[in-house]
């Protein structure tokens, strides 16, 4: 019984160490830029708080834009072209889009176990799921 | 044989089958052929979906839902189709990696799919025939 109290406070513990910890997305919509016509907008975020320990890097075609934290969002301007978007875990699975004029697109990053780690990778989603999604966010991008 | 090295034995098989599902990650990818998209030409036309369509036979066994009323610009042609996309409707097809996709469409049927990063084309195993309404 000891040893399962043990755990659960561990399990509990270890789930909520690297949850981000800024302005919640609703409450920081209103300060952010709107972007210039002429370039689009990708948002990044992570709504769950499972297997908040792993905060991998994330790559916007082989760049650092920032990492991705359980319970955070952050977001970048960008001309429209391509873009390919990967984490740093030791599996790489990058997703691939197009970004146009105007345009906002939104990666959610969800965590799946392998036998030995867990990985976390990005799929594009809808508007209308993302705002959904978003709310509760922290804010983790630069200040 | 020691009865340690008779455990190692025992349990060669299972320490393989860990090593190769722990492999299995990279090996599964998109099938797709390289295409050249040319523009769609006068006579192709917008249309909705008149209702919830489940797209099987996606790579991996993914299987897609396109939703009731979405609408579907045509924005180019392959040998394969007309190639549509929505502003409603994000679409991706994936295996380990996720790829943005465009519908392919002969007639009213969805043959394929086109992935714009890529220049790819997808096809589906079996045609898909859409609920197609409202062709403008």
């Amino acid at each position: 019984m000891r040893y399962i109290r043990l755990f659960v406070i561990l399990f509990l513990s270890t789930s909520l160490i690297g949850c981000a910890s800024g302005m919640a997305y609703s409450e920081f919509q209103p300060r952010m830029p709107s972007p210039s016509p002429d370039i689009g907008r990708i948002y990044f975020y992570r709504p769950s708080a499972l297997g908040a320990a792993l905060r991998p890097d994330v790559m916007l075609n082989n760049e650092k834009v920032g990492e991705a934290i359980a319970q955070g969002f952050f977001y970048v301007d960008r001309q429209p072209g391509e873009y390919e978007v990967a984490t740093s875990t030791e599996v790489k699975r990058t997703l691939s889009f197009v970004l146009d004029k105007g345009q906002s697109r939104y990666v959610r990053f969800s965590t799946s176990f392998g036998f030995f780690v867990g990985h976390v990778y990005g799929e594009l989603v809808d508007p209308d799921v993302a705002m959904e999604e978003i709310q509760d966010c922290k804010y983790t991008g630069t200040p | 044989m020691t009865e340690g090295a008779m455990k190692i034995v025992r349990l060669g098989p299972l320490i393989h089958a860990l090593l190769i599902v722990g492999c299995a990650f990279d090996l599964a990818h998109v099938k797709y052929e390289p295409v050249r998209i040319e523009l769609a030409g006068n006579g192709v036309a917008a249309f909705t979906l008149s209702s919830d369509t489940k797209i099987q036979g996606a790579p991996c066994g993914y299987s897609r839902t396109l939703r009731k009323d979405t609408s579907w610009e045509p924005v180019g042609r392959l040998l394969e189709g007309v190639v549509y996309r929505s502003q409603e409707q994000t679409l991706t097809i994936e295996c380990s990696n996720v790829f943005e996709a465009y519908l392919v469409i002969d007639g009213a049927n969805l043959v394929g799919f086109y992935l714009p990063v890529e220049d790819g084309f997808s096809a589906l195993n079996e045609p898909v025939q859409l609920p197609i309404v409202g062709q403008r």
